[in-house]
């Protein structure tokens, strides 16, 4: 993994997140919200090898962490991607080349979206924030995963073209 | 080389749940730099935020839109209107009526209201992903808005301020699970303790345990010192179902706010309460009980011989 390609994810990264910071959070989703950004991240971190992965899930964290909005600890972002990142750069061995499995990728970052909440929650807990009622919180998570499932078919072509450009000549074969 | 390549990434991998944990710690033990690298990222936020709420409006009520779809955006206007006033009355008269039947010092009845207030459109919102609630603000300190003023919305309490920059505001929203605010029942003048609890629905612990809930009570701020973060006497919300339930000490309900968080279009930010607000006032004063003195005196001895004698 080159050090420019890593530049220009984050870059890349850093735009989705104001597109959800300044957009996407503005409409009002039924059931819950959808965050673009997580999608993104998971899209992005499933199509690297394992230290690629791991390094843009601390990357994409920190950058999430930065947040207003966000009430959290600083660096709990940071903590949950990097072990999202490593998660799922061990399942993703077992699983194969994602650009020829369209269908698997969608599920595979439903499902990394849903576990990231999750563990944000548990880990949450064990800071002792305080999250309010745990079936609002299960309604966010269903919620945002449902949306997920929906959008990161539309998304996903597009993030895997984005990182296609971010490959060097070596890389690509 | 594959062995080394695992080495390299649980080396990486330690290092960078380190980091994190370390940045965590900072952050529990209130260090600053992480709450200003977030308020230098609202700054930079706030004009693409501005920019996109004019943009996206039409695409943020989509759904809601979808929903109401075959009523029409005037009518429902002008109902909402007529509503909010109707229900501004009603709060009104609810309160005046408890004040009056305490008989106490509350003299909030003119400075009630009487809020100098800076307007300001909401250009953000939190992201779900956070958990949390709040939005973000076109007013920020060049405006005089500052960190814990109340926010109110055209029916009643919105949130309370909770970060400023110089152009914008994020606002917690009353809704948040970590949000609480004193608040009395404008007809029996109980106080007690509103908390969110993540959705529409909030819940009330009177703190008063022979103190009188029933559905329908309005709601009223209590207010802060110095009236911060909240200002007294703005509508809260009102009962929707009082709990009896024999294992709590204090008396708990269900209640629903006045404001719709979900539709927030502009908000006021209550800058300061003429006179202070009637915070003091509501405080019971002890009174001076008045005193009678009844003084009895002996009445004069009638002397029967010599009254007979006079008769005569």
């Amino acid at each position: 993994m080159s050090w420019s390609r890593v530049g220009f994810s984050s870059l890349l990264l850093f735009f989705f997140f104001i597109v959800q910071e300044s957009a996407i959070s503005k409409i009002n989703f039924p059931i819950s919200g959808f965050s673009l950004y997580l999608c993104a991240v998971l899209g992005l971190m499933a199509l690297e090898d394992r230290f690629g992965a791991i390094a843009f899930g601390f990357i994409a964290g920190i950058i999430l962490d930065f947040s207003p909005s966000s009430d959290s600890a600083f660096g709990k972002w940071a903590l949950i991607l990097t072990i999202v990142g490593y998660l799922f750069s061990r399942n993703r061995e077992s699983i194969g080349d994602f650009t020829e499995r369209p269908m698997a990728f969608v599920l595979f970052v439903t499902a990394g979206a849903t576990i990231t909440l999750l563990i944000f929650l548990v880990i949450g807990l064990v800071l002792g924030e305080n999250n309010g009622n745990i079936l609002n919180n299960l309604k966010t998570v269903f919620g945002n995963g449902l949306w997920t499932l929906l959008f990161s078919s539309i998304l996903l072509p597009i993030i895997v073209k984005l990182r296609a450009l971010t490959l060097t000549s070596r890389e690509r074969i | 080389m594959a062995a080394g390549g695992n080495n390299r990434s649980r080396l990486l991998l330690v290092i960078l749940l380190v980091t994190s944990l370390f940045l965590i710690t900072l952050d529990l033990r209130g260090v600053n730099i992480t709450k200003n690298s977030r308020s230098a990222t609202q700054t930079f936020l706030a004009p693409i935020q501005r920019g996109v709420s004019d943009l996206f409006s039409p695409v943020g009520n989509f759904f809601s839109d979808i929903k109401n779809f075959g009523k029409t955006k005037s009518e429902l206007k002008e109902l909402k209107e007529e509503n909010a006033k109707l229900r501004e009355k009603v709060i009104f008269n609810d309160d005046t009526l408890g004040q009056l039947k305490k008989l106490e010092n509350v003299l909030d009845l003119a400075g009630r209201g009487k809020y100098k207030v800076v307007s300001a459109r909401v250009i953000g919102k939190g992201s779900s992903a956070t958990f949390s609630q709040t939005i973000t603000i076109d007013s920020g300190s060049n405006d005089g808005v500052m960190k814990d003023m109340t926010v109110i919305g055209e029916l009643g309490l919105v949130g309370v301020v909770k970060s400023t920059t110089s152009t914008s505001a994020i606002v917690l929203l009353m809704s948040d699970p970590t949000f609480r605010i004193g608040v009395r029942i404008a007809r029996s003048q109980s106080i007690g303790v509103l908390l969110g609890e993540g959705d529409n629905n909030y819940t009330l612990q009177l703190l008063d345990p022979s103190g009188s809930i029933e559905k329908d009570d309005v709601l009223l701020s209590l207010g802060s010192d110095n009236n911060k973060p909240f200002v007294p006497g703005v509508p809260v919300g009102y009962v929707k179902t009082v709990k009896n339930s024999r294992a709590t000490l204090t008396q708990e309900a269900i209640v629903a706010s006045y404001s719709n968080l979900g539709s927030l279009g502009v908000v006021s930010v209550i800058i300061s309460s003429a006179n202070g607000g009637p915070k003091d006032a509501l405080i019971p004063m002890p009174r001076p009980t008045p005193t009678t003195t009844i003084y009895v005196t002996q009445p004069p001895a009638i002397d029967t011989a010599t009254a007979t004698k006079d008769k005569n």
